[in-house]
């Protein structure tokens, strides 16, 4: 009964929720906005020299890219990674504020209620990335918009997955505290392990086999094809890679969600 | 069988605790039924069972002919509930909170527009319907929660103790919605209670919990009956028990008292206070009362509803902030 329903009116909470809390709508803009000013700037500083040779030499190394459009671009596909996994996780306040029970005791098919959250987190997030791309673009005047879409394609898959594992985890989660242990064991090191501040291919054996496996690491590389041209994959590669890790996520997921129980 | 609720040899084990302990009973079409029992008897638990949040040990569920584990989306459109813990969304307006309901529920459109103005104006929230739930107070807060119950017309609506922690005026409020519910809907209400008053005031038929199990079970007045007329409690020097006369039953309480039933305590009293002096007893204190749902609660299990402790797990503890 009624799937496209209970999807739709999921999406239309999350997307109400996000136009109310103010907070979270600020900070959301300002923490990426930060890791661009001050990541930016410092290593931007350090990468640039006036002799041409060592400019040529850096630019080698990333790509091509000058520095900025080599940051800014990561830090889009940086935003959906932080900000889906952040909103999955807020099922836990759902969980605490009692509002998970009604939307368990509810007639809507599991699978919808979860999916159309997911969607709706996602949705938010991409608009946030957009934001992000368009102040990459004032920065680093070399980055191709026409390609946004392109990159928010990538960034859609990577939010759907990551707003699903964020799910999952909460699902499972019995104190807010493990939260933190998720954030700095867990998703901490797949930042820095993508690609969004520096190559991975200089980096020694056991970091490339994180970055390998990291779901991020395509979504980076694919943004950054999309935005500019280059990439370290074949930007089809990172959508397989892309699609499969998220359908993993997005199954168990909507798993975890269907057999909830309240005990 | 025309019954709603079928509940047979229902267990529910948390672990090694056992919450529920094979529990049956029957709920009529269109009655009011209430669970009366202290905290951790188990009343959560059950109605958790009986709306699919939870799933059996052992023993069956059917609401309305379909089995709660196997048919969960039958069961599910056939009710509403009215949790203990606050389930709104804070951060929405109540006509939002309604509206995400309706639709979870299969409603929508002009119909589902005029059946939320229909149960907030029941509530009395209507004017308040584009405010922020987290701007509501705790009493307009349960009433959004029993409007919204009521949004998708349930033909069972579940209240998880309706007034717990609400001032007397509110309470009376939430008893008149519930008194009006039925009137006007024909609903069949399954709703648990702590406070015998409560029990007393709204329900057709109580079963009464204690420790998982249902100790007893029937109207306000078969229970009472259980007890006699009315109850003698005294304390005297040193514990006896005497049956003869005006008493018909005698027995010691767990803290000393005795507990004298008797036809008419008025006039046993005199003759009781006369059987004590006779025994060389002093009677340290005395107090009579008709038989209430304490009083039945009292005989059989030595306990006062009143002051029983909270006991066994709390179930949905990670779900919800203690109060």
């Amino acid at each position: 009964m009624g799937f496209a329903k209970a999807f739709g009116v999921m999406v239309y909470r999350q997307l109400k929720r996000f136009v109310k809390a103010r907070g979270r709508l600020i900070m959301t803009f300002v923490q990426p906005l930060i890791w661009i000013f001050f990541f930016g700037v410092g290593m931007g500083s350090v990468f640039s020299f006036s002799n041409p040779v060592a400019e040529s030499f850096i630019k080698q190394m990333f790509g091509g890219l000058d520095y900025m459009t080599y940051l800014t671009t990561g830090v889009v596909g940086m935003t959906v990674f932080l900000g889906s996994f952040i909103s999955g996780i807020t099922v836990l306040w759902d969980k605490q504020f009692g509002f998970l029970k009604e939307t368990l005791v509810a007639p809507a098919p599991r699978s919808a209620v979860i999916l159309g959250r997911a969607f709706g987190d996602t949705l938010v997030v991409l608009l946030q990335a957009t934001i992000i791309a368009l102040v990459a673009k004032a920065v680093a005047p070399s980055i191709n918009l026409l390609g946004l879409p392109g990159a928010l394609l990538y960034g859609f898959i990577l939010g759907m997955g990551l707003t699903s594992a964020g799910i999952v985890i909460s699902l499972r989660m019995t104190t807010p505290e493990s939260f933190q242990v998720v954030m700095n064991f867990v998703m901490m090191p797949l930042m820095f392990l993508s690609g969004v501040f520096y190559p991975l291919d200089r980096l020694p054996e056991w970091a490339k086999a994180i970055a390998t496996a990291n779901p991020l690491t395509y979504a980076v590389d694919g943004v950054r094809y999309w935005l500019t041209g280059v990439s370290m994959h074949d930007p089809l590669t990172d959508l397989a890679v892309l699609i499969g890790i998220s359908a993993v996520f997005i199954a168990l997921a909507v798993y975890e969600f269907s057999k909830a129980t309240i005990e | 069988m025309s019954d709603v609720v079928i509940v047979e040899e229902l267990v529910k084990r948390y672990g090694d605790v056992e919450a529920v302990r094979g529990i049956s009973f029957g709920i009529r079409k269109g009655e009011v039924f209430g669970l009366l029992g202290p905290n951790g008897a188990g009343k959560t638990t059950t109605i958790h069972v009986i709306a699919t949040l939870l799933r059996p040990t052992a023993g069956s569920v059917l609401v309305a002919g379909h089995d709660v584990v196997k048919e969960a989306a039958e069961v599910r459109k056939r009710i509403g509930i009215v949790f203990q813990d606050p389930s709104l969304d804070w951060a929405l307006t109540a006509w939002e909170n309604m509206y995400i309901h309706g639709l979870l529920y299969g409603l929508s459109g002009e119909g589902l527009n005029s059946r939320i103005r229909e149960v907030l104006e029941f509530v009395e929230l209507w004017e308040h319907a584009n405010r922020l739930v987290r701007y509501f107070s705790g009493g307009m807060r349960r009433r959004l929660e029993v409007a919204r119950a009521l949004l998708h017309s349930p033909e069972l609506l579940i209240l998880d103790e309706p007034t717990i922690g609400l001032d007397p005026h509110t309470r009376a409020r939430i008893w008149d919605y519930i008194r009006e519910v039925r009137k006007r809907e024909g609903m069949t209400i399954l709703l648990t209670t702590h406070y015998m008053d409560e029990a007393e005031e709204l329900c057709d038929r109580i079963a009464i919990m204690d420790h998982g199990k249902i100790i007893a079970e029937g109207t306000a007045d078969e229970l009472k009956s259980l007890v006699g007329s009315d109850v003698i409690i005294a304390r005297f020097d040193r514990p006896a028990c005497f049956q003869s006369g005006p008493v018909k039953e005698c027995r010691e309480l767990p803290d000393g008292r005795v507990e004298f039933v008797v036809e008419n305590a008025a006039k046993a009293l005199p003759q009781l206070f006369e059987m004590a002096r006779e025994a060389g007893l002093r009677i340290i204190e005395v107090s009579y009362r008709r038989p209430t749902l304490n009083e039945v609660f009292l005989h059989l299990t030595g306990r006062e509803l009143r002051d029983a402790p909270a006991e066994g797990p709390r179930p949905f503890a990670m779900m919800g902030r203690r109060r």
